[in-house]
């Protein structure tokens, strides 16, 4: 285990410390964090995605190379114990930390946290995308409402690292201070001043140069459709589940308007509509019995109930059994969603109302309604 | 080698072909209830004419959703939605069903003019769309 270096050593030259695979592990896990944050909104689900993935395999590379890193790298190096911590701290208080060379026993304990919380993120994340959207490697393993308290727990994780980056912050704000040293640069650069008789990290810059590989390579698999997308058929990088489809509700419905998915409204809704379709929002629709009937069978069959998209299990939740709404555009989870939507959005020509669907949401047709499906026009 | 190529003209033919039987099939069905000729002309001039919705005192015409020019695409006055042009020549599937012809005039002649289409304005509109 690393020694507390004596306060007073006077020959001190810079030697390397964080060699190159632990900096390009610290900046880039720091940009994961940055950017999964950013891409909170789900919105951005595929570059939140990338984010996440990427910082499990940083996390999963950091283990391994607490193993086989090398001095300072090697988790043996900073394996300290409460009392340790407790001992330090209690330097701080006095404003006389003892300088360690690798990482003090505060950040060590800070770093232990953040991989732990790093690798709950992902698993509470990747529940969240399987319960939530059905999507990624665990669909299917959860259920909507399972999927939902995975993405709370998620996001309350979320919360908790970000305290513990910013406690992290603030102990290497006051150990530069304290020590009078620039540890931000240090971990740039990899160097700080040292004793002569100090070991030095190797750069390490073979494994440095396949990690760099491995992440771009990474970055242009996952985000190439957006190199092959064009104006008309835009990239979309999550397609949803095959919905239930018939023709005739298509060309009935779809003549008029977009042929509203059955999963966006409640089955009491659809049998009211299709009972009323003589005043069919002030309109005469005049189809025939048959016609109506085919067409109500398939709208109750695949109703909000089913559950057979998020948005459908969303919708039904949050309207009350005591309603029966015609207008999707009047379910509370519509509008919830849409409460950030300027007039100036639904007014535009390409947009037209609310009506309009396909404006945005690139599936409408399908009746899927990803979140990551979605683009505001220009 | 001549049989060829007739089978080729006629498959090319095909589509204009079925627009035409069908359209020709419910002009007939039209003429034997009131039995005077159809003309483009009155089918043309009835498009622009505007009517007053009881409902909602709007004035509105075929054009209004449909626009003047058939060869154009409209929109739904309410929803937006894409109409195809009405012109024959423009959109040939739209007129392949007989059944669906009956169905939009019932439905677009009573959200227009408030009242059904006689067999003779239903006519016309029809030797409109083939004329453009």
């Amino acid at each position: 285990m690393a020694q507390p270096q004596a306060q007073n050593n006077n020959r001190q030259t810079p030697i390397r410390i964080w060699n190159i695979p632990v900096r390009l592990f610290h900046w880039t896990l720091v940009g994961c964090f940055i950017t999964a944050w950013l891409t909170r909104d789900n919105r951005y689900l595929d570059i939140h995605l990338f984010a996440g993935y990427l910082m499990a395999g940083l996390i999963v590379f950091r283990i391994l190379w607490g193993v086989i890193g090398g001095p300072y790298a090697s988790f043996r190096d900073f394996a300290f114990g409460w009392h340790e911590v407790w001992l330090y701290l209690k330097g701080v208080l006095n404003r006389r930390p003892p300088r360690f060379l690798g990482h003090n026993p505060a950040g060590s304990w800070a770093i232990y946290l953040l991989l732990t919380l790093g690798v709950l993120i992902v698993i509470t994340g990747l529940l969240g995308l399987g319960g939530e959207e059905q999507q990624g490697p665990l669909a299917g393993w959860l259920n909507y409402p399972q999927g939902k308290l995975a993405q709370d727990l998620h996001e309350l994780l979320a919360w908790l690292m970000l305290g513990v980056v910013g406690t992290h912050l603030i102990g290497v704000l006051v150990e530069s201070l304290l020590h009078k040293e620039n540890l931000v640069s240090a971990m740039l650069t990899g160097y700080k001043p040292a004793p002569a008789n100090a070991v030095s990290a190797a750069s390490q810059w073979k494994t440095g140069i396949a990690m760099a590989i491995i992440i771009l390579a990474g970055g242009l698999i996952w985000f190439q459709g957006y190199l092959t997308a064009t104006a008309n058929q835009p990239y979309r990088p999550f397609i949803g589940p095959e919905l239930p489809d018939n023709a005739l509700w298509r060309e009935e419905c779809g003549a008029c308007h977009l042929a509203f998915h059955p999963s966006l409204l409640p089955a009491r809704s659809w049998r009211t509509m299709m009972e009323e379709q003589a005043s069919h929002f002030g309109e005469d629709l005049f189809l025939e019995p048959d016609t109506v009937a085919e067409i109500k069978t398939f709208l109750v069959k695949n109703a909000a109930e089913q559950e057979l998209t998020e948005a459908a299990w969303k919708i039904n939740q949050s309207i009350p059994k005591s309603k029966t709404l015609l207008r999707i555009t009047e379910a509370p989870y519509w509008l919830k969603k849409h409460r950030d939507i300027s007039d100036a959005i639904w007014q535009n020509p390409k947009v037209n109302g609310k009506v309009n669907c396909a404006a945005c949401h690139l599936d409408a047709e399908m009746g899927t309604f990803e979140d990551a499906a979605m683009r505001l026009p220009d | 080698m001549k049989i060829f190529t007739v089978v080729l003209l006629c498959i090319a033919a095909l589509p204009a072909q079925a627009s035409e039987t069908a359209i020709t099939q419910v002009q007939d069905s039209y003429r034997t209830e009131e039995g005077s000729a159809f003309a483009a002309t009155r089918g043309k001039s009835m498009w622009t004419q505007s009517f007053i919705q009881k409902k909602s005192g709007k004035q509105v015409s075929c054009a209004t959703c449909h626009t003047a020019d058939l060869k154009r695409a409209g929109s739904h006055i309410r929803t937006g939605k894409t109409i195809g042009p009405m012109a024959t020549t423009a959109n040939e599937e739209r007129f392949n069903d007989p059944a669906k012809i009956e169905k939009w005039f019932l439905r677009n002649c009573k959200w227009t003019l408030g009242r059904e289409c006689t067999a003779q304005e239903k006519g016309d509109f029809l030797s409109y769309f083939q004329s453009e």
